[in-house]
């Protein structure tokens, strides 16, 4: 694909990250190509982000979940992990015309909790934002085909019954990402499942979870896609107190770029991002509504604490 | 594929491609299918109704047919009730929100309430008025009911390893119900074992999680609550003072988890009366955070209307 400069220039940024001949045009990265900083700042610019559907989960991301990372979401059961898994796989679907990235997922589904009617009740309200939101007729237009169909058709599932099934898959996926260039978010929900069955012996569990950190980082860089994992929470006694923190053990812990911890606060949901480069920790409410992934009532409420 | 690449490459000494070869080659061996798309995932959110249309409303068709259902609440608040009555409608057709086959029930905690089963059975025409008589009739139900002992978590054990597969391997069970769990795990360990304890219900829960995808069958397991002494932080609020027992690590096994508790007001309809319970829906995938109001009468549970 050859463009002349002027053509370039007239390229937003967002166009380039997502279908198949803007990734052909971008170099991608190679092992042992130096590349500057400046570069990679214009790249990650590239890459754009995933929005949330939560203004203030946005804001302290920076703009939504980053592309081309590694985010880790932890939680205790039923505080919403899987919500905002479902919730990312329609939002990286919205069209470009509005800002979105226009492109697929795939969903790694170890413990069963990926429900379909879930997915049509969030897919639906965000139909309906975008409907209410179009304006000029090329929003209308696209919003002829951003429909129910076409959101599920581009979710792509796969079950993963334990962790040798997820390993397999992880190893076929670089595959299957040669076949769909569009994918560009990789949900695994949850990693620690499958990991914390049927493995008694910690050093090879610490093994393979490393491994497949391995595996998902240079995916993420590599192939230039989003990727989500959600792990659990566990207890850990320290000094006599029980503590919560993310299950699967410290090293794991290195694996992902972004950190996001999930929890409730007396009766408030709250997210924590705990581990970030680019962002300071901060904590921001929200909450699950029969619509998806929302910020809470009140959003003149902001906590920042440092843990 | 339970091995790191570099293993694979030392003990079978060969060479960086071919171990990547033998590697797709084991992991296509692996894999199910090829990733669906969404829309030709065949799902097809089969559920097991409650046979009581307010109940399914709130669970949207029923429980899950691939994964744990936890039902908790305190001692005489209707746990049990709930589960016999769901024993019985797993056995009507899938068109009527059962699923066809039998439950196999699993008592821990108490002698099976038979006689409360016989009545809730003579009482089916009543409840199920929408099902035509001459099949209710038909559905031999006290026949399908397969009822265990468990005392210990051996006998446990050796009841889901060998016998719950034969049973549902032949068809004849669609349900598996345990009568509690919070039983034996809190009778046999004692507080400072807790690592043994946990283990002991990651084997047990993975165990249940085998049998339920393996047969799609769902299963129901019956759990009791701690009074909530202790404050404890990031703890999901619930609208009462208890929380299901067994902590986090059973907490994280379970996909649906739902709470039944009593309240200080009765209701009445003719000759009965019955204390209100409230249903809640602490979490699931596929339903945002819900309750309602139910009674238990003599044919079975029943959710109260809004309107009543």
């Amino acid at each position: 694909m050859f463009l002349t400069l002027p053509s370039i220039l007239e390229k937003w940024p967002c166009q380039w990250s997502s279908g198949a001949s803007g990734r052909r045009a971008s170099p991608s990265f190679n092992a042992g190509e130096a590349v500057t900083a400046l570069e990679l700042l214009q790249r990650e610019r590239e890459c754009g982000s995933i929005t949330t559907f939560s203004s203030q989960l946005d804001h302290a991301l920076k703009g939504g979940l980053p592309v081309g990372k590694v985010t880790e979401i932890c939680g205790a059961p039923g505080v919403g992990k899987t919500h905002l898994c479902l919730q990312l796989s329609v939002d990286i679907q919205i069209p470009r015309s509005f800002g979105g990235l226009e492109a697929q997922v795939i969903f790694m589904d170890t413990e069963g909790s990926f429900v379909l009617q879930r997915v049509v009740d969030i897919a639906a309200a965000v139909v309906r934002h975008f409907s209410l939101l179009a304006v000029d007729g090329e929003q209308k237009d696209t919003m002829q085909t951003f429909n129910m169909e076409s959101i599920l058709s581009n979710i792509f599932l796969v079950r993963c019954h334990d962790y040798v099934e997820l390993q397999a898959e992880l190893l076929l996926l670089p595959d299957f990402l040669r076949d769909k260039p569009r994918v560009r978010l990789l949900v695994i929900d949850s990693v620690a499942f499958p990991f914390r069955q049927h493995l008694d012996d910690l050093s090879q569990r610490t093994r393979l979870l490393q491994g497949l950190a391995q595996q998902v980082i240079s995916m993420a860089t590599r192939h230039n896609i989003a990727v989500v994992i959600t792990n659990q929470m566990t207890t850990r006694l320290q000094d006599s107190q029980s503590h919560l923190v993310p299950a699967l053990g410290e090293i794991w812990g290195h694996a992902s770029t972004t950190r996001i911890i999930l929890q409730w606060e007396g009766s408030q949901q709250v997210a924590a991002i705990v581990k970030s480069p680019c962002c300071i920790d901060t904590a921001i409410q929200y909450q699950i509504t029969s619509e998806g992934f929302r910020d809470a009532n009140q959003p003149e409420i902001t906590l920042t604490n440092r843990r | 594929m339970s091995l790191p690449a570099v293993d694979v490459q030392r003990l079978t000494g060969l060479a960086h491609p071919e171990v990547h070869q033998l590697l797709t080659a084991a992991a296509h061996a692996c894999r199910r299918h090829a990733p669906l798309s969404g829309e030709a995932v065949c799902e097809s959110g089969l559920r097991l109704g409650v046979s009581c249309p307010v109940l399914d409303g709130l669970l949207r068709g029923g429980l899950p047919v691939g994964g744990i259902t936890e039902l908790s609440g305190q001692s005489g608040a209707g746990k049990t009730q709930l589960a016999l009555q769901i024993s019985l409608s797993v056995q009507y057709p899938v068109e009527h929100g059962g699923l066809g086959g039998g439950a196999l029930y699993i008592c821990t905690e108490d002698s099976f309430p038979i006689r409360r089963l016989q009545q809730m059975i003579s009482e089916q025409a009543n409840l199920r008025s929408e099902v035509p008589s001459s099949l209710i009739r038909g559905l031999r139900f006290s026949d399908h009911v397969y009822i265990e002992h468990a005392a210990d978590l051996d006998s446990l054990q050796v009841c889901l390893s060998r016998r719950a597969p034969v049973l549902l391997a032949a068809g004849l069970v669609r349900l598996i119900v345990v009568d509690s769990v919070a039983a034996l795990f809190r009778s046999e360990f004692q507080a400072e074992d807790w690592m043994e304890r946990n283990k002991q219900l990651l084997t047990f829960s993975s165990m249940l999680h085998q049998l339920s995808q393996e047969f799609t069958t769902p299963v129901l397991c019956i759990n009791q609550v701690n009074e909530d002494a202790m404050i404890e932080k990031n703890k999901q609020p619930l609208s009462s003072s208890v929380t299901p027992a067994l902590g986090l690590a059973w907490a994280n096994q379970v996909l649906v988890r739902l709470m039944i508790r009593r309240l200080q007001k009765t209701v009445s309809r003719g000759d009965q009366s019955s204390a209100l319970r409230q249903l809640e829906v602490v979490f699931a995938p596929h339903l945002a955070r819900s309750k309602c109001e139910v009674a238990v009468w003599r044919e079975g549970v029943r959710g109260v209307a809004a309107f009543e």
